[in-house]
């Protein structure tokens, strides 16, 4: 169960907060990303479009595994490549919505699940300077989250004018690891370079406009580390060391 | 869906004319459709989220009869088939027993998710698809302009609102024009008579007779109401409620908004205050002002004469029991556009194919409604004189595939088990028939229908979470 608590410099005067994620926070083979970090992403993961289970809608996730819970970046406590995913680095931090007056505007807080193994005393980063004042960590983590917030907006319109623009299509993936075992991944979506190629100049003037074609350009690009990955599976059946 | 099947709007296409008459206010019940509306919208190009955020609609998954047999019973006839149903009849290897549940619920995951007021499907699932077999309840009032709207500002229909005053014709008796109020004559190759009860063209103009089956239905009557629901997250029935009473029955049909009710029933059996009152106490003594609708059961003794053919309630009506008003409708606008001729000398011809086709299909539905009532065990003189010995046949078989041969029957043989095993209906053991290798496929299917039902019950979201996400989010088309 998580517990949330907004972050004050009296209470958490002497918190510590461990930067590396837990196999809690970890434990998940796709994860929600936002545009902003799709160059990063670029780098080690796939990513494909899926549809969120609360809203239908389509959203990036980048990929890390291929059966619920697998994350084959995480291992022993570490995570193997120099980039995560920053729905999964803004652990333990969350937003909530403050308690207000009827009518004010509705305003974040910064809050802290206390129930999460990242939280420390011993060692790890401090949220605040002995004198109360936010330290660089904190900073950084407030203006993540911030930017998750923006981020998921801009994720969810990017997918949906793709969709609109009937460029995302259903994909099944089938991979076969080493032990000859096969996988299909169901639910997955990606650009139907087809029907890229049938856009209206107007269509495209709109995605380059909104940077759309740049994001979607990174996220084909992307789709190489797909068979990293069934690297990385093959890797862990046949125990050879990482 | 001619417009739609036919888009040469150039001059050597297909024009398609919509004439509306200001007087006609339209009926305004009949808000049950039949799954085939699915690929109907879908084909003339209407968005699923759309029509259910436009029409207040919520998704029908089949029909429940709440007290047909002794007043105590209940069963389900769902629009998903009883499983393993395209190879093999299972019915018999359920009749012979040991039942463990009742036909419905031992051979169809669907009566599950009915029971909880389920949606067939998820957020995550496209358009007009689903998890189980659907169909919708809709807001007539709302259903109609909406797809006006659509034929006339996407699949280019022109739309007259005028008044048909007199019909011109050749010396064969053809329909060369339709002359209206406002003095502009409409000339047209093929005239669809939609003018509903007042079926202006088919009966006033063609003297086409009426065949009434009131000896066959008893139906002649309609109390309809519309109420709100008791709370805000009451729950959104998966099914077309049918309660029977003491002449007749009562639909119930959720919409997101509202509730549609009525009641049907025989002036035959019952008065019109006796039956305001059997509605009142449905409706737990609530306060109604209801509307009376009469309803004349029967349907055109041809439906295509020359160039014009009746679609609608001007070609034919019956009980709304299974909703089979506008599933007639679709499949007349369907089969117009497959037998369309390209040249006038063809349409005897297509004429003749339409006419038989659907003499066979106004007549099964009689037989399938009337199929509804043969059984019941009911004591009030309504029920007593709809009492009829069943088929024999179906004593000694249990419906399949062969005794339905037509192409696209209305009701299939699923529908014939459906209501006959829910109505207790016993035939005769004939262990002769039965086999041991498909007596344990039986069994592993009843298990297997189990394990699926608890499934979805555990994934799927209740109509009313589903509805209200559609709303906000909609649906995707992929």
């Amino acid at each position: 169960m998580t517990e949330l608590v907004v972050i004050n410099s009296q209470t958490h005067l002497n918190l510590r907060v461990s930067p590396h994620p837990s196999s809690a926070t970890a434990g998940m083979n796709a994860v929600s990303v936002i545009p902003m970090e799709l160059p990063r992403l670029l780098a080690h993961y796939p990513v494909f479009f899926l549809k969120s289970q609360e809203s239908g809608r389509f959203e990036p996730v980048a990929l890390l595994g291929f059966n619920e819970g697998e994350n084959l970046f995480y291992a022993n406590g570490r995570w193997e490549v120099d980039y995560v995913p920053l729905q999964i680095q803004r652990h333990p931090f969350s937003l909530v919505r403050r308690q207000e007056l009827v009518g004010a505007a509705a305003a974040l807080d910064l809050a802290i699940d206390m129930s999460s193994p990242q939280i420390r005393t011993d060692e790890g980063e401090r949220l605040f300077s002995a004198d109360g004042t936010a330290t660089k960590f904190l900073e950084d983590r407030a203006s993540m989250m911030q930017a998750l917030v923006t981020g998921s907006n801009e994720a969810f319109n990017f997918a949906g004018k793709l969709a609109e623009f009937g460029l995302l299509e259903s994909v099944q993936i089938k991979v076969e690891f080493v032990d000859r075992s096969e996988k299909k991944l169901q639910g997955l979506y990606w650009i139907a370079t087809a029907a890229l190629q049938k856009l209206t100049a107007a269509q495209l003037v709109e995605l380059r406009d909104r940077k759309y074609l740049e994001w979607l350009y990174f996220q084909m690009a992307s789709l190489a580390h797909v068979s990293g990955l069934v690297a990385r599976k093959n890797r862990l059946i046949s125990g050879v060391a990482r | 869906m001619l417009a739609a099947r036919f888009p040469n709007r150039g001059p050597d296409g297909i024009s398609v004319t919509l004439i509306e008459s200001r007087l006609q206010p339209p009926i305004g019940v009949g808000e049950g459709t039949w799954p085939t509306i699915r690929s109907t919208l879908k084909q003339i190009g209407v968005s699923e989220t759309d029509f259910l955020r436009e029409c207040d609609a919520s998704f029908k998954q089949g029909s429940k009869f709440v007290g047909w047999l002794n007043g105590t019973d209940a069963y389900y006839h769902p629009f998903t088939l009883p499983i393993d149903y395209i190879d093999r009849n299972l019915a018999p290897y359920w009749l012979e027993g040991p039942r463990t549940a009742n036909f419905a619920d031992s051979l169809c995951f669907q009566t599950r998710l009915c029971d909880r007021s389920l949606a067939p499907k998820l957020i995550t699932t496209p358009e007009y698809a689903g998890v189980a077999n659907y169909a919708y309840h809709l807001d007539a009032g709302k259903f109609a302009p909406f797809l006006q709207k659509h034929c006339v500002e996407k699949l280019g229909v022109t739309h007259v609102l005028d008044e048909i005053v007199s019909v011109d014709c050749d010396a064969d008796g053809s329909i060369l024009q339709l002359r209206t109020k406002s003095g502009t004559p409409l000339p047209g190759d093929l005239f669809v008579d939609c003018s509903g009860f007042a079926a202006l063209l088919i009966g006033k103009h063609c003297n086409v007779p009426f065949i009434p089956c009131k000896d066959t239905l008893f139906i002649d009557k309609a109390l309809a109401v519309q109420v709100s629901y008791d709370s805000e997250d009451a729950p959104i029935a998966s099914i077309t409620l049918s309660t029977a009473q003491s002449a007749g029955w009562i639909w119930d049909i959720g919409l997101t908004t509202r509730r549609g009710v009525g009641y049907v029933y025989s002036s035959n059996h019952t008065t019109e205050e006796a039956a305001a009152n059997e509605l009142r106490s449905y409706l737990g003594g609530r306060d109604i002002s209801y509307r009376s609708i009469n309803i004349n059961s029967g349907y055109r003794r041809e439906f295509w004469v020359g160039n014009c053919v009746a679609v609608g309630l001007s070609a034919g009506f019956l009980e709304p029991l299974e909703a089979s008003a506008i599933v007639m409708a679709e499949l007349s606008a369907k089969s117009i556009g497959e037998l369309l001729p390209g040249f006038r000398s063809g349409l005897p011809q297509a004429a003749r194919i339409f006419n038989e086709m659907f003499q066979h299909r106004w007549q099964r539905i009689v037989e399938f409604l009337k199929l509804h009532y043969v059984l019941s065990r009911r004591t009030e003189p309504f029920w007593i004189d709809n009492r009829q010995a069943v088929p024999d046949y179906w004593r000694q078989h249990s419906p399949w595939h062969e005794d339905f041969s037509h192409r696209e029957e209305v009701f299939s043989a699923a529908s014939f088990q459906y209501v006959l095993y829910g109505m207790g209906f016993e035939p005769e053991p004939l262990p002769w028939l039965l086999n041991e290798a498909d007596r344990i496929r039986a069994r592993e299917k009843m298990a297997e229908t189990a394990r699926h039902a608890a499934n979805l019950q555990a994934g799927l979201p209740t109509n009313r979470d589903l509805l209200g996400r559609i709303r906000k989010y909609g649906l995707q088309k992929i």
